[in-house]
């Protein structure tokens, strides 16, 4: 077998440890037949199973209740209240007493009880199966005396990393961090729910392995190089040397970086840029406020729906926005409203689209269901009384989208005031600029709103149609090239002729040579995630924005984006001298 | 045997955790208890039955208790159900 599996890196990092084998799959179950005299016996061995897995999953809610908060918890107890159905019961135990053996008279009962709800017309119930899977796989493995693959098993301190085909919700809300160092997965992609919760909760992580738990048996030794997206089986004490080797020297890196922590984030020639941070969950504000970041330029709100059994009401949003609000101390936090739909689902399903990217979702989303997109609006303009909140919309394509926003942020806070709950009412209204479109109606949209938020990551991919998250299309992507830099340059002439602020958030602010380019471009807002502030206040102190000008305006005439690329990093190569931050590739970081 | 005709006022519908908030209500009572939506009716303490119904906002359903305390049931479900179960 080759040793090394590549697959997609998702979050960054080095960790050498064993591997946690997790299959979470229904196993198959062979028809057993059992003499009537043992039926009794086999009934007593069905109930006392349904105990036994009722007390595990008291454990595992109670754990993650403690991991994740009580509400991402509640998923176990109706899996809880399943186990005690009284229906089911009788059913599986009328089977029982037909000569079914105990795993085999459950398996039928599941199975048909899936495909129910699996078929159902409404999307509510189709999203329920995922709970009954999970009691299915848990009630046969005690049945069957299968090991139990919780990851809560995993001892304190074990360090492994967990291989798993899919992280779902259910497993994810598990995960104890004291056991688990690394997560590789089969499934994913960069953008995928694994890959943002790996990054925020600073777990290195490959996705997209493919069939990394068919060729892994468990318990091998392994190293997980998350910023290269390898997975290495048996390492060779060569390769873990050169592993830690790398390890090292990107902790040493960062180290350095951090010194940076009180310096200002400003040009040789001294023009000052704003840094701020990019925010996917409430927990990660402190360490965002403590990272010299000046504010939240993203705060993602999709943590409030995704894995969710329902919609997070008024008041959990409120809570959640006021904690972000709070740690940046009356910093602007610009929060962009659900972002949900494609490979995100929120509770009560979705239709399935043949190309949610392309679908229905986002801003489009909202408008329709406006009165779920109202809760999230009340809860920001409640949020509003304690800092600087800014409210930014997702994948805009035309101005309706920004009028029908408005009309519906004043009805929130109509309602408020009628309720008598106190709020602000002034909340800036922005707009991402995500695709072509948005960029080419700046001039009309700039009449409108507050503010500019460069989106990168949709912008390229909507730009160059190239999917971001498809594996065979990864080389094409490509944001250097000459016709995302000019939709770029025409957003920041734009909104700067306009007085508005114009701000690149996204992964590939945080990247050397684009930051690079992006001050070039006229860009003087920039907002990446948290652990790569001080990297990019580094770059900024490194260069002119002269020489930034003068490369990106070679860059815009370049023939496509190798050549872009080439008059860039040349130039930033010449200001720093041979960095090792500048890394094996300037955009594969 | 009572009945009382209620409607489904949260924005979520009776969804796994306000089925299983029904349940652990019915199951509190001695009497048997049905939920009826259209022409479907199921037994108000089985979680599969109660989820079964799929009932999304707006719907409008029927408690059906018989026992000795059928009274107190209706009343308890009918109120836990128009309490929204907890969402604004």
């Amino acid at each position: 077998m080759d040793r090394a599996l590549t697959g997609i890196p998702a979050s960054p990092g080095i960790v050498v440890g064993p591997v946690h084998l997790l299959r979470w799959e229904v196993p198959d179950v062979a028809t057993r037949i059992i003499a009537d005299e043992l039926i009794p016996a086999e009934l007593e061995r069905f109930r006392s199973a349904i105990e036994t897995a009722k007390e595990r999953l008291v454990q595992v809610r109670d754990r993650a209740a403690s991991h994740a908060g009580p509400e991402e918890a509640a998923i176990f107890d109706v899996q809880i209240t399943i186990l005690d159905d009284r229906d089911l019961r009788l059913q599986v135990e009328s089977y029982i007493r037909q000569n079914l053996a105990a795993e085999k008279a459950f398996d039928v009962v599941l199975h048909e009880w899936r495909a129910r709800f699996a078929h159902h017309s409404s999307p509510m119930m189709r999203e329920r199966v995922g709970d009954l899977t999970d009691v299915h796989i848990r009630l046969l493995s005690i049945l069957l005396g299968l090991p139990d693959h919780d990851p809560v098993d995993v001892p304190k301190g074990a360090k492994a990393i967990l291989v798993t085909h899919d992280l779902t919700p259910s497993l994810t809300v598990q995960l104890d961090r004291e056991a688990i160092a690394a997560i590789a997965t089969d499934a994913g992609t960069r953008t995928a729910h694994v890959a943002i919760l790996a990054r925020s909760l600073g777990l290195p992580a490959v996705v997209g392995l493919r069939d990394a738990t068919m060729r892994l048996n468990g318990g091998e030794n392994a190293v997980l190089d998350g910023s290269t997206g390898t997975l290495v089986v048996n390492p060779t004490e060569a390769e873990v040397a050169v592993f830690r080797h790398r390890a090292e020297r990107e902790a040493r890196d960062e180290a350095e970086l951090r010194l940076l922590l009180s310096a200002e984030p400003i040009t040789t020639d001294h023009q000052r840029i704003v840094l701020r941070a990019n925010v996917d969950l409430p927990e990660e504000s402190p360490l965002a406020a403590t990272s010299g970041a000046e504010g939240v330029g993203l705060m993602r709100t999709e943590f409030l729906v995704v894995g969710r059994t329902a919609m997070p009401d008024e008041d959990e949003q409120y809570r959640a926005y006021r904690r972000v609000v709070e740690a940046f101390g009356g910093k602007p936090v610009v929060i962009r409203t659900f972002d949900i739909g494609g490979d995100k689902l929120p509770a009560g399903g979705f239709p399935h689209e043949a190309n949610p990217f392309l679908g229905w979702r986002a801003i489009r989303m909202c408008l329709d269901e406006s009165e779920l997109f109202k809760v999230q609006l009340r809860a920001l303009l409640r949020a509003g009384l304690h800092g600087d909140v800014r409210i930014m919309l997702p994948l805009v394509v035309t101005i309706d989208e920004v009028r029908g926003a408005q009309r519906l942020l004043d009805e929130a806070a109509d309602e408020l005031a009628a309720r008598n709950v106190p709020f602000r009412r002034d909340l800036p209204l922005g707009v991402m600029v995500e695709t072509p479109a948005a960029a080419m109606i700046t001039d009309v949209l700039a009449k409108e709103v507050a503010f500019f938020s460069i989106g990168t990551n949709d912008l390229v991919q909507y730009t160059l149609a190239v999917d971001r998250g498809n594996v065979n299309l990864a080389s094409r992507f490509t944001p250097l090239h000459p016709a995302v830099l000019r939709l770029v340059k025409r957003t920041v002439d734009v909104g700067r002729a306009a007085g508005l602020e114009v701000a690149v958030c996204g992964e590939m602010a945080s990247q050397p040579v684009m930051v690079f380019a992006l001050i070039g471009l006229g860009v003087r807002q920039l907002s990446v995630a948290p652990r790569a502030v001080p990297l990019v206040k580094h770059i900024i102190r490194g260069i002119s924005v002269q020489l930034a000008e003068e490369a990106a305006n070679a860059a815009l005439e370049s023939d496509n984006a190798a050549g872009a690329e080439r008059q860039l990093a040349g130039r930033l190569r010449a200001a720093f001298g041979d960095a090792s931050f500048l890394g094996d590739g300037l955009l594969g970081s | 045997m009572v009945e009382r005709s209620v409607q489904v006022i949260n924005r979520n519908g009776l969804h796994a955790r306000p089925a299983a908030e029904i349940v652990k209500a019915a199951a509190r009572f001695r009497s048997d208890i049905t939920i009826v939506r259209e022409d479907l009716e199921v037994n108000g303490k089985s979680i599969m039955g109660v989820m079964m119904l799929a009932a999304e906002f707006g719907s409008q359903l029927l408690l059906r208790a018989d026992g000795a305390d059928e009274e107190d049931a209706v009343t308890a479900i009918a109120k836990l159900i128009e309490s929204k179960f907890g969402e604004s």
